[in-house]
């Protein structure tokens, strides 16, 4: 399919560098407005400054010795630092990499570990963080972190290089990489070219009907920026088409949902993303006092995605929003991935969440009864469904199987990881995601995961990472094996179950084991487990070379299979 | 002997954690016994911050861990 060319560019040889050029020059009224973590005090700078800042962002980077394909791991707050940082990283053909900062409540020396493991991986020439962070890489052990940290007090204080770098780039260059959890419980960099992210955008404005350069369109995220969703569907999006864009830190949104409404409603926005957990959110915390006085007639596309799409949270949103100008047709169902650079499919019907019955044979771990259309594949992109048992044999319609993805927006390996590359890219092209589904004229439904992943609050986790810390606790007289896995309970999301093998069945050992678990858990990962089992040795299922069959053990476990002690 | 502060502190989390308030104690982890994960402990803090009217900096959060971390950082700013 060919696209009318509303860009200042041309779209089949853009790099961003030419997507920020063309705002600044095309959208010189327009640009972002970053609000403080209170939602209040907007502060706004339109595209030509975003420009500039860059400009002398790069500028700064050089003066430190930022070279090109250089990686630069950036973990700040959504803030203009972050912007001059990132967007400076990519005038100078640098790698930014953004990470998350600490979790709300007791984090920070997880996280200084964390990011420890990161600069392992990704040997980065720096690390720009605040000035707390920098505090608990020294306390918490994170010598090499330590050692190449600046803080953005510090990067602002740089007297920028006289020369800005713009080193050539081309559109099949790296851009930046992208954090999404990998197999073995360690984290992966998805690499992303230039031609991946503009031709994801493009996509996007295609299924939301949305013009470039305008003042018709406004974005509103309060998404993370280091999440695939909040950088490329919301920041980059906005930049590429030089609209307008509203940003708001996640912690803003988490401690009070009811501003993203407020600040949707107030600029009339026409686009706001989130996973379906966030719909959630504002469902069960917001009093029909929140609302007074919300129009949400403006917002065409709000869109669901990077998680389980939930046919009840869909409802209830309806249901809850119908009063204030909200309307089915409004949800816009979505699929996609880090490694599909963002967007995969999308129900461009616009006829409002449709539904099949979840079909015989999906398994039932997820807890849905139904399965939401996620519509057809995006422009240029095939999505075919893999057999399960001879992979890279198609299906036809209905069967069940993995969803593939083979187009422009496919990333480009992982960083630094051949083998996980290989196992992820059929022959070089092909996406394998890890997500079982099946097509129905086209449109696509997904109904699980061949993959063991447990995605929570949009973030995938590895149930190797809970596994390790539940077999690292040598109480309730050693443990053994165990296995972790997602539930859906209700419309609350996935929830993180623990299955562990115990030699002991002593009560009070079991107990004090359980806490440290739990502690243990909450500390690495700032998160609570929704059930934790103690099972007789060997009652967790395993195949013949001891790995976890952690699907059956699921089934087992929602069916009531399994034996409790303690 | 609870202070003010204290009791509304618990009754906060016994709101958002969705338990008895009698069976919160100071030496509870908020996230593995308190079973709090990331958006509930946000809106922990927003309350405490609503209803007690300070501000809770950012830095600070993320070094607590307990249910009296809670109450020692409340007291101190307090002061």
């Amino acid at each position: 399919m060919t696209l009318e060319n509303p860009y200042p560019f041309d779209p089949e040889r853009a790099t961003l560098r030419d997507a920020m050029l063309g705002a600044a020059r095309l959208s010189p009224t327009r640009g972002i407005t970053i609000l403080d973590r209170r939602g209040q005090n907007p502060e706004r700078r339109m595209y030509p400054q975003l420009l500039e800042m860059a400009r002398r962002g790069a500028a700064r980077l050089s003066a430190i010795g930022i070279q090109p394909r250089d990686r630069l791991l950036v973990c700040l707050q959504t803030s203009w630092d972050l912007l001059e940082i990132w967007f400076g990283a990519i005038l100078c053909d640098a790698y930014p990499v953004l990470v998350a900062p600490p979790a709300a409540l007791g984090g920070a020396a997880a996280h200084a570990r964390k990011i420890e493991g990161l600069v392992e991986l990704l040997n980065p020439r720096r690390l720009i963080c605040d000035g707390a962070l920098q505090i608990e890489l020294v306390e918490f052990g994170a010598p090499t972190a330590n050692s190449i940290c600046l803080t953005s007090q510090e990067f602002a204080g740089i007297t920028p290089s006289d020369r800005v770098p713009e080193p050539p780039v081309t559109t099949a260059d790296l851009a930046f990489l992208q954090l999404t959890s990998g197999s073995t419980g360690r984290q992966r960099a998805v690499q992303i070219r230039h031609a991946n992210v503009i031709h994801n955008a493009r996509a996007m404005a295609e299924f939301s009907k949305v013009k470039a350069f305008t003042d018709a369109d406004a974005v509103v995220s309060w998404l993370p920026l280091n999440h695939d969703m909040g950088l490329v569907g919301c920041l980059l999006y906005s930049l590429i088409h030089g609209i307008n864009l509203f940003l708001m830190r996640p912690d803003t949104f988490l401690a009070r949902p009811k501003l993203w409404l407020q600040t949707i409603s107030a600029n009339r926005a026409t686009m706001a993303a989130a996973p379906n957990f966030a719909y959630q959110l504002c469902i069960e915390r917001l009093a029909p006092a929140d609302l007074d006085g919300l129009d949400l007639s403006s917002w065409r596309v709000a869109l669901t995605g990077a998680e389980m799409v939930h046919p009840q949270t869909c409802r209830l949103l309806c249901e809850k929003f119908k009063n204030h100008k909200f309307q089915e047709w409004q949800l816009l169902p979505s699929f996609g991935m880090a490694e599909a650079t963002l967007a995969v499919t999308a129900d461009r019907k616009r006829v409002g969440v449709r539904t099949r019955p979840m079909p015989a044979g999906s398994e039932r771990g997820l807890g849905f009864e139904e399965v939401v259309c996620l519509g057809s594949s995006v422009i240029d992109t095939d999505v075919k469904i893999s057999s399960l048992s001879k992979p890279g044999e198609f299906l036809n319609d209905d069967a069940l199987g993995e969803v593939w993805v083979k187009g422009p927006s496919v990333f480009a390996g992982y960083y630094n990881d051949p083998a996980a590359t290989a196992e992820t890219l059929h022959e070089g092209k092909w996406l394998r995601t890890g997500d079982i589904g099946f097509l129905i004229d086209g449109e696509l439904y997904i109904t699980g995961r061949t993959k063991d992943v447990l995605i929570i609050h949009g973030h995938n986790l590895m149930p190797h990472e809970l596994e390790w810390l539940a077999e690292s606790v040598s109480g309730g007289g050693g443990s053994e094996r165990s296995g972790a896995f997602s539930v859906t309970r209700g419309s609350e999301g996935e929830q993180a179950v623990l299955v562990v093998e115990v030699g002991s069945v002593d009560a009070a050992q079991l107990q004090t084991a359980g806490h440290e678990i739990r502690t243990r858990v909450a500390r690495a990962l700032g998160l609570p487990l929704a059930d934790l089992v103690f099972v007789k040795r060997g009652q967790i299922p395993k195949t013949t070379s001891g790995k976890v069959q952690r699907r059956e053990l699921r089934q087992r476990y929602l069916d009531g299979r399994l034996e409790r002690l303690g | 002997m609870m202070t003010q502060d204290e009791e509304t502190i618990l009754t906060i989390l016994a709101k958002v954690g969705k338990r008895e308030k009698s069976a919160i104690k100071p030496d509870d982890d908020l996230v593995a016994d308190l079973g709090l994960d990331s958006p509930r402990q946000l809106q922990v803090l927003t309350d405490i911050e609503d209803q007690l009217q300070i501000e809770i900096d950012e830095d600070d959060a993320a070094r607590i861990v307990k249910v009296k971390d809670i109450f020692a950082y409340v007291a101190a700013k307090k002061k």
